[in-house]
């Protein structure tokens, strides 16, 4: 038999991760209120902004930004919020890049690569820059079905 | 994981529609089997395509990105396709009968030890058995022979462009795509250089409204050459029977018939040919059909609307001035 990895895909607009398409993603623990997490939720036809919200923080387990639908809504960390044609950039108070979110678009759809290095709550490694877009190491969902912003909005 | 297979034939992939016709048909078979229909794709970056194919119908992606599939190689194509369907064991499996499909599912076929139906213009499930019924041309184009594949999987079979009408895309859709592990060893015998696209003058025969046809009636290529003026007039595209296409008359991409396209125009004319079945399978879908033809007993006026029994190097010239003639006053009058 051979090994295959699977994700759900939507006709209208996915994201890339780990080198596959997924119309939503989910990486740490959204239901907690101190934890990293990073999803990007489904995008319905009709609509090409992605949505992505996230809890990021730094190496030393220090919060340094909480991101609603790619919106910043709590910034210990100064960070700075940056649009641009593809989709947005949010900056360290150095300039330097901690997520990238831009959107190609093709034909009829839409695809969404993100850029990041980020690390959870024990300083480990999850997310880096891979293929154009991340990998991620240690688990990630790329079966979700429903949105789950509410659910998020509640535990934050 | 069984099901119905479509091989992801995703180049020139905005003219070229036969993945998606097949996809539609394999719906339909995958239905009355109860089962799902996979689209298999191999490339580099080939994320737009796998959403369209998700779009137009298809259950399940199964895909492979490796730079070194980015272009069609038969060796490496072959291998690693048959690993697949080794492993997953479709029951059935289609590709479009284009010169990429004709070259690579015979070897496909040979290496998986089953039966392939080239060319069909027709696919069925037996209600009561489950086969798949696969017509197709036979001895010449005389015949339509039924032929199914009992004891071997999967069924395979190729399919003309413009046999099946394609699913409308659908924004809403969603499936699931598969990465199989793949190994791919890029193929030792020939080693490509560069790829460009031919420049060929564009033709849109399966969509065009008016078709004008024309066989080896027609007695020389001048007289061929006076179907695009005609076309011209009429807004519609020229096609080819095969013995036109072999005296050079005409460029293979014109070609109708069993090992060419198929077209489902208004209005068609046929001129000049005899009506082989080869050729006339591949008309049925055409709502007005008139035949030229100076044999009085050419099978093409048993299928026409309208039939002109005459020479068609004397006709041509008076039909090519007489819609000059008409479109002139119709301007005139404007």
């Amino acid at each position: 038999m051979i090994k295959y990895r699977e994700s759900i895909i939507s006709a209208h607009h996915n994201y890339l991760v780990n080198g596959m398409l997924t119309q939503a993603f989910v990486v740490g623990n959204p239901n907690s209120r101190m934890e990293f997490f990073l999803v990007a939720e489904i995008v319905p036809p009709g609509e090409i902004t992605p949505r992505i919200s996230a809890r990021l923080v730094d190496e030393k387990a220090q919060l340094v930004l909480e991101l609603d639908l790619n919106k910043i809504c709590n910034n210990p960390g100064r960070c700075s919020h940056q649009l641009n044609a593809e989709g947005f950039r949010i900056l360290n108070p150095s300039g330097e890049a901690l997520l990238e979110v831009s959107t190609k678009i093709f034909a009829n759809g839409y695809l969404t690569l993100l850029k990041a290095r980020l690390f959870d709550g024990h300083g480990k490694l999850r997310v880096e820059p891979f293929d154009g877009s991340i990998r991620v190491h240690g688990k990630a969902d790329l079966s979700l079905k429903a949105p789950i912003h509410k659910l998020i909005s509640k535990s934050s | 994981m069984n099901g119905v297979w479509i091989f992801g034939d995703y180049r020139n992939y905005f003219q070229n529609r036969v993945t998606l016709q097949l996809i539609a048909k394999g719906r339909e078979l995958a239905e009355t089997l109860a089962t799902e229909v996979t689209v298999v794709i191999l490339g580099e970056e080939v994320h737009q395509y796998a959403m369209e194919y998700i779009a137009h119908g298809a259950d399940v992606v199964m895909a492979a990105e490796h730079p070194d599939l980015k272009y069609y190689q038969l060796e490496t194509y072959t291998t690693l396709i048959a690993r697949w369907v080794e492993a997953f064991k479709p029951d059935i499996f289609l590709a479009g009968a284009t010169s990429f499909g004709r070259e690579f599912f015979p070897r496909l076929a040979k290496r998986l030890g089953t039966g392939l139906s080239a060319d069909c213009v027709s696919l069925e499930v037996d209600p009561e058995k489950g086969f798949l019924l696969q017509t197709t041309p036979a001895c010449g184009g005389e015949l339509l022979a039924e032929v199914v594949t009992p004891h071997h999987r999967p069924q395979m079979a190729t399919v003309h462009p413009g046999v099946f009408q394609e699913i409308p895309h659908d924004s809403t859709a969603v499936g699931r795509i598969l990465y199989p592990e793949i190994e791919v060893q890029p193929e030792q015998r020939v080693k490509i250089l560069r790829s460009q696209r031919q420049q060929v003058r564009r033709n849109n025969l399966e969509e065009a409204q008016v078709v004008i046809v024309g066989g080896l009636g027609l007695g020389s290529k001048e007289h061929f050459r006076l179907l695009f003026e005609l076309a011209e007039l009429l807004e519609g595209e020229v096609g080819a029977t095969r013995p036109a296409v072999l005296a050079g008359w005409a460029d293979e991409e014109m070609l109708l018939g069993q090992t060419g396209k198929a077209v489902k125009p208004r209005l068609l004319i046929s001129i000049g040919t005899s009506g082989a079945l080869q050729y006339t399978t591949a008309i049925h879908g055409a709502e007005t059909i008139i035949a030229i033809n100076r044999d009085p007993h050419a099978p093409i006026f048993k299928m026409a609307d309208l039939g002109l029994v005459g020479d068609c190097t004397t006709i041509l010239p008076l039909l090519l001035e007489t819609v000059r003639r008409r479109i002139r006053r119709e301007r005139m009058d404007d």
